[in-house]
């Protein structure tokens, strides 16, 4: 009789199993001729070995579907979700604010009803449908109605209607047989039967604690197929449905990101007969990225995180979660949250929440609003006061310079400059353009070196920008923190603005100047940092006056006298354009005070910018030759006093560009380190062909 | 004449009864190799599971029209698949015989089993199924 020692159980392979079969009749004589392949013994193994590593296959299949971190399927995640009590979101249509106006109303007031259609323009080639995602009405004013920030939604409005029937679906379980459904503009209504109109709203729900037995809230799910179901209370949590009810579900059916971005809309519904309608994006904003259902990755992801936080806010990742699970339809890229005890200096009490949108550099002050009241303070420790701040964005400008072999590639100059140009976008797009990035050249040179076999070397530079929106005709300080130490400049190459700016000319206050700019004043780099006692001297009754000379300007000092001595000398102020400085300690009017000395260190670490603009015949005028300093070590510059009454660009915008000392950049709290996209003068390559 | 000792012994795929003991009817010896080696000329590459290599490509030779060609083919055929699977078996004679008017081939194939003297001979006809 065979031994049962000889079994082997735990091989999946067909050969192994095989194998561990015939060993097992080795230890037998009934059977000899196993080993053969032509034999009937081999033909009835391989069957018996086909069904066992069938067997074991499906087997593994099903223990690897059994745990949220292995399983495959999205019907797997999706229950493994369940029980954390998390539902995956589904696809966000793109939002757009427009504003719309309507001549010859003859009405007094005018409204646009909820779910009118309006088409964007065209996406990628397509023209997708937005529709009002609320009713609006304004009062007319000379026969027009003008409407502003009217919120659309893209996608296509949506009705099911299903008849209560315990009986046929004893679970009342509804699926909406859609998987493009927004289900952030669902809207769940239930009607009392077919005979009586009267009906409810009834509100999702994720929170049981509170529940009542009349509670007019459904549940949402996703079902096996992907599709969404809803479901309604038992009479305990929540109402119950009873035998004839109508539920009405109304929800938006969006195309997620693929119709976002766009910018121009058109009118497609009659409201009344009007026909002179005008609809503009101006001072309201183009649609958002939108978003697409929720990947399974992102649900292994998200779905343990929201659970450990249980629906409250108290550590960082317990904000990025409750964000980005209940992001109120606005597609975030990035999310970042640090405390206020982190900055400098700290300010306890305080969390501090930053947001980078997708398709858009902020958050409107209304999302900042919506975010803050309706998904974080509901769940924020109540001693805690939450602030969301704008991302501040650092722009890197690269200048990179590429040698390759021209024998070895059959593409054009421009080709490659085009391609390195895509390298590098590529680069910034995997690596910055988030919170806590680093610019990292070894990446950066990777990505160009990496584009074509034929590049035999590359180098780059980096200037670093700041770009902000200067307040017209009002006087204004504005600080830039580079976050980065600065180079000193020399000339023509230091700090420098564009494009360029108008303002008042100092000399006469009615003409303005035009084509003016920011510089660094070359020769800008010293000041006197400190004063160091060298002798302290004797008999002095009052503090004497204390005056340093030397090339520079600007820089001043006084004394401290303790028992007629002079102990020590403060810098007022640092001044600037000093090689060499002499620190002249004179004694008060009358005073009998005599002996003391003193040395000046010289420091370069702030500069000085200046304002000045072209003229034909004078060559460089300068407007003011104090328009604000460079604080080289700490990365900041300040703009003091500005005043612009006008800037050459369209959004208003002022780019400020200064060069780093280290191509090594990295970012926290809210800042953003960028390459812009939307910048043609972000990357400027230049090829050499080598023959 | 004396009973050889049971060298090789296996299922007989037909699944008769032995009579008298009812158990599976098992072949000996020359009896087993004869009834493998007819298994192997029957099965096809690709039959087997996860041994594709396993078996000779008859079903295929036979699809063409008959020929002295196709005759040949199957001789190598046959001594290939025998000589990669059956070492049991040591051809002594294989004739593949074209019967041009019935499409169909005579093999006359004689091995020795092991160290028998007494070779053993099957005679098969091979005629396309379909």
């Amino acid at each position: 009789m065979a031994s049962n020692t000889n079994i082997q159980v735990a091989n999946l392979d067909f050969g192994d199993i095989k194998k561990n079969f015939i060993t097992y009749l080795q230890s037998q004589d009934t059977f000899k001729d196993y080993n053969f392949s032509g034999s009937a013994m081999s033909t009835l193994l391989d069957v018996l070995a086909y069904n066992t590593q069938y067997n074991a296959y499906y087997l593994n299949m099903v223990a690897n579907e059994m745990f949220l971190d292995s399983a495959l399927q999205r019907s797997s995640v999706v229950s493994h979700a369940k029980l954390m009590n998390y539902v995956p979101k589904s696809p966000i249509g793109a939002v757009a604010q427009i504003n719309v106006a309507f001549n010859g109303v003859t009405t007094s007031t005018f409204s646009i009803p909820k779910y009118t259609n309006f088409m964007s323009e065209s996406v990628n080639g397509v023209n997708y449908n937005y529709v009002t995602t609320d009713y609006s009405t304004v009062s007319v004013a000379n026969n027009m109605a003008s409407f502003t920030s009217v919120e659309l939604k893209q996608g296509t409005v949506e009705t099911y209607t299903f008849t209560v029937n315990s009986t046929t679906n004893p679970s009342y379980i509804y699926e909406i047989p859609d998987q493009n459904i927004d289900a952030t503009t669902l809207v769940v209504t239930v009607q009392e039967s077919s005979s009586n109109n009267s009906y409810q709203v009834y509100s999702p729900t994720t929170n049981y604690l509170a529940l009542g037995p009349t509670d007019t809230v459904y549940f949402l799910q996703e079902a096996v197929n992907g599709n969404y179901q809803i479901y309604f209370g038992d009479g305990v949590l929540g109402k119950q449905l009873s035998d004839g009810n109508i539920v009405v579900v109304t929800y938006i059916s969006t195309t997620g990101s693929a119709g976002g971005l766009a910018n121009n809309f058109v009118l497609m519904d009659n409201i009344g007969s009007y026909t002179s309608v005008s609809v503009s994006t101006t001072g309201g904003s183009p649609a958002t990225q939108g978003t697409d259902k929720e990947t399974i990755s992102s649900i292994k992801f998200q779905a343990p995180k929201a659970f450990a936080a249980q629906g409250r806010a108290v550590s960082k990742n317990d904000y990025i979660t409750a964000i980005q699970q209940n992001n109120l339809g606005i597609p975030f890229d990035a999310v970042s949250v640090w405390g206020g005890e982190e900055n400098n200096p700290p300010i306890y009490g305080q969390v501090f929440v930053s947001l980078k949108p997708s398709g858009a550099y902020d958050l409107t002050a209304t999302q900042k609003q919506l975010i803050l009241e309706q998904v974080i303070k509901p769940i924020s420790v109540v001693t805690v006061e939450p602030t969301i701040i704008d991302p501040d964005y650092t722009y890197i400008q690269v200048n990179a310079n590429v040698l390759y072999q021209q024998s070895q590639t059959t593409l054009t100059p421009s080709t490659m400059q085009t391609g390195i140009q895509n390298a590098i976008y590529g680069y910034s797009a995997n690596n910055l353009n988030t919170f806590n990035s680093t610019f990292n050249s070894y990446e950066l040179l990777s990505s160009i070196n990496n584009f074509d076999p034929s590049i035999i070397s590359s180098d780059f530079n980096i200037n670093v920008q700041k770009k902000f929106y200067p307040t017209l005709g009002t006087v204004a300080t504005y600080t830039l923190n580079f976050n980065s130490p600065l180079q000193r400049g020399v000339f023509g190459s230091g700090v420098s603005s564009s494009p360029a700016i108008q303002v008042a000319n100092p000399a006469n206050t009615q003409i303005a100047l035009d084509g003016v700019y920011i510089e660094e004043i070359p020769t800008s780099t010293s000041s006197v940092e400190s004063i160091s006692i060298v002798t302290t001297g004797y008999n002095y009754a009052q503090t004497p006056i204390v005056t340093i000379t030397g090339d520079g300007t600007g820089a001043s000092a006084y004394a401290t006298v303790v028992n007629g001595a002079v102990t020590a000398i403060t810098v007022a102020n640092t001044g600037i354009g000093y090689t060499s400085a002499i620190v002249n300690i004179t004694p008060a009017t009358g005073d009998k005070g005599t002996g003391a000395s003193a040395v000046a260190t010289l420091s370069g670490q702030y500069g000085v910018l200046r304002t000045y603009y072209n003229d034909t015949t004078k060559g460089k005028v300068v407007v003011s030759n104090n328009a604000g300093s460079i604080d080289y070590i700490n990365g900041i510059i300040t703009l003091a006093s500005l005043n612009p009454i006008g800037v050459d660009n369209p959004l208003g915008e002022l780019t400020i560009t200064a060069k780093p000392t280290t191509t090594l950049i990295s970012s926290s709290y809210n800042r953003i380190i960028s390459i812009d996209p939307y910048d043609p003068a972000a990357i400027s390559v230049s090829v050499t062909a080598k023959n | 004449m004396a009973t050889l000792p049971k060298i090789y012994a296996d299922l007989d795929l037909t699944f008769n009864r032995t009579p008298g003991t009812g158990d599976v009817a098992l072949r000996y010896n020359d009896q087993a190799v004869i009834a493998s080696v007819r298994n192997l000329l029957l099965t096809n590459f690709y039959e087997r599971p996860f041994q594709p290599d396993l078996g000779s490509n008859i079903d295929a030779i036979l699809f063409e029209p008959a020929t002295e060609l196709s005759a040949n083919m199957l001789d190598t055929e046959i001594r290939n698949v025998i000589g990669n699977y059956e070492p049991r078996a040591q051809i002594d004679k294989l004739v593949v015989q074209l019967n041009p008017d019935q499409e169909t081939f005579t093999v006359f194939l004689q091995f020795f089993v092991g160290n028998n003297t007494a070779p053993t001979a099957v005679n098969l006809i091979l005629q396309r199924s379909r």
